[in-house]
C-alpha cells in the first residue's frame, strides 16, 4: 500500500516537474498571446521586485478574509445548532439560506460597498462566502449522528440535551472541520471579489486591478500565485487538523440507521403554507431591515420597494428596463452555453474514468488543487492570455464549472462498491456495457448536484469577465452603473441576479427531484 | 405491585402504526424475571424481543400494560441507576478512551466519574482490558470493544441488567469465550438479568429461563426451565442433555 502511493506521489511530482518546466520554456518563449504567459522564473523574479508592495496588500486581504472567515463561521455553527434543534426553523430561513449560497458575490460588492464602511465590505463578503458551507456541514454533522451511542445515553435517562452534548456534538466535529477546510478559501475569494467590487487602497484585488491596465504580465501573475497561495495554505491548515482529528472520531462500525435531517412529521397544510410564504418573504424582509438599520439614505439604498419603484414606475423606467433586458440577453445564453460546455466535458470524463484509469489518477490531484483556487479572481490573468473578447467570457465560465463538477462526479463515482462493478463484469460484460449499465446511472445524482453547484459560479464567473474585459451584460452594466451613480440600477443589479440564480437552483432542483425520483434514486448533498 | 429487585412486565400491548399496514409488534407480554435469576428471551427476528427490551429500558412507549423494573416505571429506574445495559453494537463514542466510555454512564447520571476511579479500573481489569484504559475504540478489536460494553454497563453496579444480543456480531468461537466470561462476572455482580439472542446455544448456556417467543402477534409461547448446575463450563456444550434441551426449544421456535 505504502508503496503504491509512494509510487504515485513520485509519479505527480514528476507530472508536477514536467509541467514546470513546459511552462518555464513556453513563458520564455512568449509563446502564448505575445508573452501574456511569463516564464515562472520571470514571475519570481519580478515578485522579488515588487517584494515593498505585497505586505501592504497581502496583510488588508488577509485582514478581511480571516475576520469574515471568524465572524461567518460563528454565525454558521451557531445557526445550524439552531436548524437541528428547531428544524421548522430551517425551513424558514431556506430562502434565505439559498440566496446566501446562489449570490453572486461582485454583484452585490456594490451595495455593500454603498451602505457599509471601511473594512466592512470585504468582510461582509468573505463570511457570506464561508456561512453555507460551515452551515450545512454543521446540520449534516449534528443529522447524522450515532443512533447506538444515544440510545446508551437514553437508557440510563439521559434527554435530548445530553444526547447532543455527549454524542453529537463532539460526533459534528469533524463534519464542522471539513466544512471550514471548503470555506476558508471562499473567505479569500470572497474579500478579492470585495476589492475588485469596491475600491479602496490595499489588498490583493485591488492591486490585480490596478496592474491589469499597465501590460506587465509578470506582475499580475505574481498577484494571481500570492492570491492562491493565500487560499490554499488557508485549506492546508484545515486540512492537515481535519485529518489528526478524523482517525479517533469515525465510527469503529458502521451503523445503517441514519437519521434524517428534520423531524419527519407532517404538519398540517395550512402551516406549511405559511413556512413556504415566511421562506420566500424573509430574505426581502432582511434586505429591507438591513437598509433601515444602517440608516443609509433612500436615494442611495434602495428597499425592495426601491428597486420595484425604479423599475417600473418612475418615469425613467422604460429605459432602465430596456437596459437591463439588453444586458440579460447577453449575459444569459452564455452562462448557459459556458456550463453545458463545462458540464459535459466533466461528466464525459468522469465516466470514462474506468476506461482511462492512469488519466485521471494524473489529472485528479490538479483538479484537486483547483478547488482551493480563487479561480474567478483570477480572470485578470485570463483576460491577458485571452483578450477582451467572448471567448475569455466562454473560458472563465467552463473553468469555474468543470472543475468542481468533474471532482464532484468522480468522488461520486468512486462511491459505488465494488461488488455493483463486479457483477457486470462477472458476466463478462465490455466496458462500454459496464459504463451503460453502472457509471452513468451511478453518476446522473452527482451531475445533478453539480449542476446546482456550479450555476451561481458560472453566472458569477461571466459577471466578473463582463465586468472587468468585455465591456458587455450585466457585469459591465453594474459597473457602469456605479460610474455614473445610478443607484437604482446597482440594487436592480444586484436583486435581479440574486433572483436569477435562486430560481435557477430551484429550476434544477426540480427537474433533478422529478427525474432521481423517477429512478428510485436519492438526491446528494 | 412487585417490590423487589426484578423485572415484571404484565400485559404489555405495543403496535406500531405505519402507513397503510399496523406492526403488532407485542401482544398481551408477561414476563416476570425473579431477583438475582438470568433469563434469555429467544425469538426469530421480528418477534417483539428487543422492543420488550427497549420499552422495559424505557427507550420507547408502550400502548398498555404495566412494566417495573425494580419496583418502579422503566423512566424512574433508569435515571436512578439501577440498570445497566448493554447493546448489540459496543455503540462506543469513538473518540473516548475505555475507561471514558465506561465512565459514560456515570456522567449521564450526574455522579462524578473521578470519584469512581477504583470501580473503573476493576471492571476494566474484570473484562480483561488491564492495560488498554487509555487505548481508543479503533484501536481494540470487536471482542475488546464488546468487552468495553459489558464493563459499561456494571459500572453503575446495577440491580438489573439487559443485553441485546450483546456477542451478536462476534463469531460463533469468540462467542462460546465471552459466554463463559459473562456468566462470571454476572455471578460476581449477582444482578437480575435479561438476555435477548436469537442463539439457542447462548440462551441455554447461560439462563435459567428460556423465554420463547414468536412472532406476529409478538407474544410469548413458553418459558422452559434450565437446569444445569453454576458455574457452568465449556464441556456443557457438548453434554447430550444440553443437546436435548436445544432442540426442545428449537421445537417451540418452529412449532410452538
Amino acid at each position: 500500500m505504502t508503496g503504491r502511493t509512494g509510487f504515485l506521489r513520485s509519479r505527480t511530482l514528476l507530472n508536477l516537474a514536467i509541467l514546470l518546466l513546459v511552462w518555464e520554456i513556453v513563458g520564455r518563449m512568449d509563446w502564448i498571446a505575445g508573452g501574456a504567459l511569463p516564464g515562472l522564473s520571470e514571475i519570481l523574479v519580478r515578485l522579488w521586485i515588487d517584494r515593498a508592495d505585497y505586505p501592504g496588500h497581502v496583510g488588508a486581504t488577509v485582514y478581511a478574509s480571516v475576520m469574515g472567515f471568524l465572524i461567518g463561521n460563528v454565525v454558521a455553527v451557531g445557526a445550524g445548532i439552531l436548524f437541528v434543534l428547531f428544524p421548522t426553523l430551517l425551513r424558514l430561513t431556506r430562502g434565505f439560506n439559498i440566496a446566501v449560497f446562489a449570490l453572486p458575490p461582485i454583484a452585490i460588492a456594490p451595495i455593500l460597498v454603498l451602505t457599509l464602511s471601511g473594512m466592512a465590505p470585504r468582510v461582509t463578503l468573505a463570511a457570506l462566502g464561508v456561512y453555507f458551507v460551515t452551515m450545512s456541514a454543521t446540520v449534516v454533522g449534528l443529522s447524522q449522528f450515532d443512533t447506538r451511542a444515544a440510545d446508551v445515553v437514553r437508557a440510563y435517562g439521559g434527554k435530548d440535551w445530553l444526547v447532543m452534548k455527549l454524542v453529537r456534538l463532539r460526533g459534528a466535529v469533524p463534519d464542522i472541520l471539513s466544512g471550514l477546510r471548503i470555506a476558508a478559501p471562499n473567505a479569500v475569494l470572497g474579500a478579492i471579489l470585495a476589492e475588485f467590487g469596491g475600491g479602496g487602497r490595499w489588498g490583493l484585488g485591488t492591486y490585480l486591478l490596478g496592474s491589469l491596465g499597465r501590460g506587465e504580465p509578470a506582475r499580475l501573475w505574481g498577484i494571481g500565485l500570492v492570491a492562491t497561495l493565500i487560499a490554499g495554505l488557508s485549506y492546508l491548515v484545515f486540512a492537515v487538523i481535519s485529518a489528526r482529528t478524523l482517525g479517533s472520531t469515525r465510527s469503529v462500525t458502521l451503523n445503517t440507521a441514519i437519521p434524517g435531517v428534520g423531524d419527519g412529521t407532517a404538519k398540517p397544510l395550512p402551516l406549511r403554507m405559511a413556512i413556504f410564504a415566511g421562506a420566500a418573504l424573509l430574505p426581502f424582509v432582511l434586505w429591507w431591515a438591513f437598509i433601515k438599520l444602517t440608516g443609509v439614505p433612500d436615494l442611495i439604498a434602495k428597499t425592495p420597494f426601491g428597486v420595484v419603484d425604479y423599475l417600473f414606475l418612475s418615469d425613467t423606467s422604460p429605459a432602465a428596463r430596456e437596459k437591463l433586458l439588453a444586458a440579460l440577453a447577453q449575459t444569459l445564453p452564455i452562462t448557459a452555453v459556458g456550463m453545458i460546455a463545462g458540464l459535459s466535458f466533466a461528466f464525459l470524463l468522469a465516466i470514462s474514468a474506468r476506461m482511462f484509469p492512469g488519466f485521471i489518477k494524473t489529472f485528479m490531484p490538479v483538479a484537486l488543487v483547483t478547488q482551493t483556487m480563487p479561480l474567478v479572481a483570477l480572470t485578470p490573468l485570463l483576460v491577458l492570455i485571452l483578450g477582451r473578447g467572448t471567448s475569455v467570457t466562454l473560458w472563465i465560465t467552463i473553468s469555474v464549472t468543470f472543475f468542481p463538477a468533474f471532482v464532484l462526479l468522480v468522488q461520486g463515482i468512486q462511491r459505488v462498491p465494488q461488488s455493483v462493478l463486479d457483477l457486470p463484469r462477472a458476466y463478462g460484460a465490455s466496458a462500454w456495457q459496464e459504463l451503460r449499465m453502472v457509471s452513468i446511472p451511478a453518476a446522473l445524482p452527482y451531475l445533478f448536484a453539480a449542476t446546482r453547484l456550479t450555476v451561481p459560479r458560472a453566472l458569477l464567473g461571466v459577471m466578473i469577465a463582463e465586468w472587468l474585459a468585455t465591456g458587455t451584460g450585466l457585469g459591465n452594466l453594474l459597473n457602469q452603473s456605479r460610474g455614473y451613480l445610478d443607484y437604482g440600477m446597482i440594487w436592480t443589479v444586484a436583486a435581479v441576479s440574486v433572483c436569477l440564480s435562486v430560481a435557477f437552483y430551484y429550476a434544477i432542483l426540480f427537474v433533478e427531484r422529478r427525474t432521481l425520483t423517477h429512478l428510485g434514486m436519492q438526491t446528494v448533498e | 405491585m412487585h417490590h423487589d429487585q426484578g423485572i415484571h412486565l404484565r400485559a404489555v400491548c405495543k403496535t406500531y402504526r405505519g402507513r397503510g399496514a399496523d406492526v403488532e409488534a407485542l401482544r398481551d407480554m408477561d414476563l416476570d424475571c425473579a431477583p438475582g435469576s438470568f433469563t434469555a428471551l429467544i425469538g426469530p427476528s421480528g418477534c417483539g424481543k428487543s422492543t420488550a427490551m427497549r420499552i422495559a429500558l424505557g427507550l420507547e412507549d408502550y400502548d398498555s400494560g404495566d412494566v417495573r423494573i425494580a419496583g418502579q416505571p422503566p423512566a424512574a429506574a433508569t435515571a436512578a441507576g439501577v440498570t445497566g445495559v448493554a447493546f448489540q453494537d459496543a455503540a462506543l463514542l469513538p473518540w473516548r478512551s475505555v475507561a471514558r466510555n465506561v465512565s459514560l454512564p456515570l456522567e449521564v447520571l450526574g455522579r462524578d466519574p473521578a470519584k469512581y476511579s477504583h470501580e473503573i479500573a476493576k471492571l476494566i481489569e474484570l473484562v480483561g482490558l488491564k492495560g488498554y484504559e487509555n487505548s481508543l475504540p479503533g484501536q481494540l478489536s470487536g471482542g475488546m470493544r464488546q468487552r468495553v460494553s459489558i464493563a459499561r454497563s456494571l459500572i453503575t453496579a446495577p440491580e438489573v441488567l439487559f443485553m441485546d444480543e450483546p456477542f451478536g456480531a462476534l463469531d460463533q468461537i469468540r462467542r462460546r469465550q465471552m459466554n463463559i466470561e459473562l456468566q462470571r462476572i454476572w455471578l460476581e455482580s449477582k444482578s437480575t438479568a435479561l438476555l435477548v439472542t436469537h442463539g439457542i446455544d447462548e440462551a441455554v448456556f447461560l439462563a435459567d429461563y428460556v423465554v420463547v417467543m414468536h412472532a406476529n402477534p409478538g407474544r410469548v409461547v413458553d418459558i422452559i426451565l434450565v437446569p444445569f448446575e453454576r458455574p457452568r463450563r465449556n464441556e456443557l456444550y457438548s453434554a447430550p442433555e444440553f443437546h436435548t434441551l436445544c432442540d426442545k426449544i428449537a421445537t417451540v421456535l418452529h412449532d410452538g
